[in-house]
């Protein structure tokens, strides 16, 4: 499968982390960015779920915030089916708009409280005009409601009147309802308990057979991007440093930094298992380490390692950026 | 058990409300031997950190426990005089919390804290604690001790952080550790490292802990034994291997059944329908019996007791004798 839906090239963002101007005219400081996300590049295909992983800080969000154009970048492109996102204009920005939309990770947080169920889950269907007439609208919140395995009589309540699992399916139905092609997931399932996460994951998963949706996946918890991924993208400090399949990824990581990841994912089956010890903890990306960004933590690293940054290469069936594997070394 | 160190027994938590009194934690029992790692697994609201409130003695009024008992070594400790637990907790009682940011005074340094601790506890000068401290942060793996000792809280990272807060709960070598959720803060990388040093210091010191996480996966890398908890009653207990691999009770199953695993490639997970009920709301009976997929007519009026099964102790009628299998 080559159709590509979503293409980002050479995705860049930096933040300002400056003090304010007069302490940096009495410290005689510079200003300060960090680079939350370095020249990030991948494409997601058309009904597929593609996942982004990574630790605290390397960048996942920040991604998630961008393709949607919350956020702008720094340098590079995003290109929704073919058009560019990030330089659009706001008014034809919001036609694209209708056909992409995101779930955030707190259900408390992403839902207006002084805002009934029905009202939140028809705004989109109001703003892009997918229904006419207010009979319309209402029927189609029902179905939606439905949909998410809420009932229809729901939609005349308060967000506060249900639980996190239950405003995760309501942050869902908003989703659907703008009937888009593609869903930014930023951490889903990571506030609720494992139970209630079964049943969001099962009910997303029936929602891309149903409605060929197309799926970004960003979690730090790897037990559920294997379950829900296609392919998966490993991010430390702003850069993707392996790209795979799911199954690939997960019998044969290349990249060390993929290689600690999964060795210190604690999973049910090992039981008693040692394992090896991980090494140091993620830098401060305000001063990120030279070269490759993971050498000071990396057991096959070099000098080579430590002057020039490596760029994502085919190795058999993975994309890694590592020198050791270029050069066979480990 | 003769050995037990910690002996819980039928422990029970009520809070007073307006609508009544909530029991947040209903009948619990339990013992955790020395150097043991119990697991106490379960999802929100389950009780399984007021157990944990409950032993240090530090449940938020108006919540009180309300029937049964705790003991240390055959001393009871749920009925002590505020002072006298106040010696308990940090001398025989360590704990680590959640969040380190909330368990360590941002306004002294580490040096200040963890020598506080030591003097209140045991009799040395400020050289000899101090020499004590750096010898605990080695211990639980902070780089250049006898530098960073100094430092302020916000000069760690998180997971340096929650090895000082290890290292203050093991300040006085207390007998018992309270890990409440110590590694949910964490990132996956960092979280291995810590459950590392718990199991360590377990091992080194004969320490017994009792683990409480929602994160099962956390619980099988480090516990021996677990208590799987629901609606706050104990649904069952069993070595760690048993309850993952064969559990017994179907909340359990379905709990196993619902966790994405590394390895197994599964299209669905399965699920458990609805939520766990809230405290307000317990049904009569066994309290999972609305979820349950085996429920059959005595579990919707009789609540089963905790009984010993194939090795383990699970709360489920079905495994009564002389119900239908």
């Amino acid at each position: 499968m080559t159709d590509v839906l979503v293409g980002i090239e050479n995705l860049s963002r930096d933040f300002d982390v400056s003090k304010p101007w007069l302490n940096r005219v009495l410290e005689n400081e510079e200003k300060k960015y960090v680079t939350a996300v370095n020249d990030v590049s991948f494409e997601i295909r058309r009904g597929e779920t593609f996942a982004l992983v990574g630790e605290s800080g390397s960048g996942k969000s920040t991604i998630a915030k961008l393709i949607v154009g919350l956020i702008r970048p720094t340098g590079g492109q995003i290109l929704f089916d073919g058009t560019n996102v990030a330089t659009r204009g706001s008014a034809s920005m919001r036609q694209l708009r209708s056909r992409f939309q995101m779930i955030f990770q707190d259900p408390f947080a992403s839902l207006n409280p002084r805002w009934r169920v029905k009202d939140i889950i028809a705004e989109p269907l109001r703003t892009f005009g997918v229904v006419e007439g207010r009979a319309a609208w209402e029927k189609r919140v029902d179905e939606l409601l439905e949909t998410v395995g809420l009932s229809a009589k729901d939609g005349a309540k308060y967000p506060h009147e249900f639980s996190g699992g239950q405003r995760q399916r309501v942050a869902i139905a908003r989703a659907l309802s703008a009937q888009p092609e593609f869903i930014v997931c930023d951490e889903p399932t990571s506030a609720l308990d494992v139970s209630v996460q079964a049943q969001i994951l099962n009910l997303m998963r029936d929602l891309q057979d149903e409605f060929g949706l197309t799926y970004l996946f960003i979690s730090h918890d790897l037990s559920v991007v294997r379950h829900m991924a296609s392919r998966i993208g490993v991010l430390y400090l702003g850069r993707l440093v392996e790209v795979a399949e799911g199954k690939t990824l997960f019998r044969e990581p290349k990249h060390p930094y993929t290689k600690m990841l999964l060795d210190a994912v604690p999973d049910l089956e090992m039981t008693g298992r040692s394992r090896q010890p991980v090494e140091g903890e993620i830098p401060n990306p305000i001063d990120p380490p030279s070269g490759c960004t993971y050498h000071p933590r990396c057991p096959l690293a070099n000098d080579r390692c430590k002057r020039e940054v490596p760029v994502l290469k085919l190795h058999e069936n993975s994309k890694a950026a590592c020198f050791a594997l270029e050069e066979g070394r480990g | 058990m003769s050995d037990a160190l910690l002996s819980v027994r039928d422990l029970v938590v009520e809070f007073p409300t307006r609508k009544g009194i909530l029991t947040a934690v209903d009948r619990v029992s339990f013992d955790i031997a020395r150097g043991e790692v119990l697991g106490v697994v379960g999802e929100s609201g389950a009780g399984k950190s007021m157990t944990g409130s409950a032993i240090i003695g530090l449940i938020e009024p108006p919540g009180h426990i309300a029937g049964g008992t705790i003991s240390i070594a055959g001393q009871r400790i749920d009925n002590l005089p505020y002072e006298a637990m106040r010696r308990v907790r940090g001398k025989r009682i360590g704990m680590v919390f959640q969040d380190p940011l909330t368990s360590l005074n941002p306004i002294y340094t580490i040096a200040e804290q963890l020598i506080e601790t030591i003097r209140t506890h045991m009799d040395l000068n400020e050289r000899q604690a101090r020499d004590r401290a750096i010898g605990l942060l080695d211990q639980v793996g902070i780089p250049a001790a006898s530098r960073r000792i100094d430092d302020y809280p916000h000069q760690f990272s998180g997971g340096m952080r929650q090895r000082v807060v290890i290292a203050l709960a093991l300040c006085v070598e207390p007998e018992l550790i309270i890990a409440d959720e110590p590694t949910t803060a964490l990132d996956v990388s960092v979280q291995s490292q810590i459950i590392d040093v718990l199991k360590r210091m377990c091992a080194d010191h004969g320490t017994a802990i009792m683990l409480i996480t929602h994160d099962m996966g956390v619980i099988a890398e480090a516990a021996d034994r677990v208590v799987v908890m629901y609606a706050g009653r104990v649904a069952e207990i069993g070595a760690v291997r048993d309850v993952i691999k064969d559990a017994k009770h179907p909340y359990t199953k379905g709990l196993m059944g619902s966790i994405p695993t590394l390895m197994q490639d599964s299209d669905r997970l399965t699920q458990i329908p609805g939520t766990m009920p809230r405290l307000t709301d317990i049904p009569p009976g066994c309290a999972f019996s609305k979820r349950c997929p085996e429920a059959f007519d005595r579990c919707f009026v009789e609540q089963p007791d905790c009984r010993p099964y194939q090795g383990r102790d699970v709360a489920c009628l079905l495994y009564d004798e002389g119900k239908p299998q």
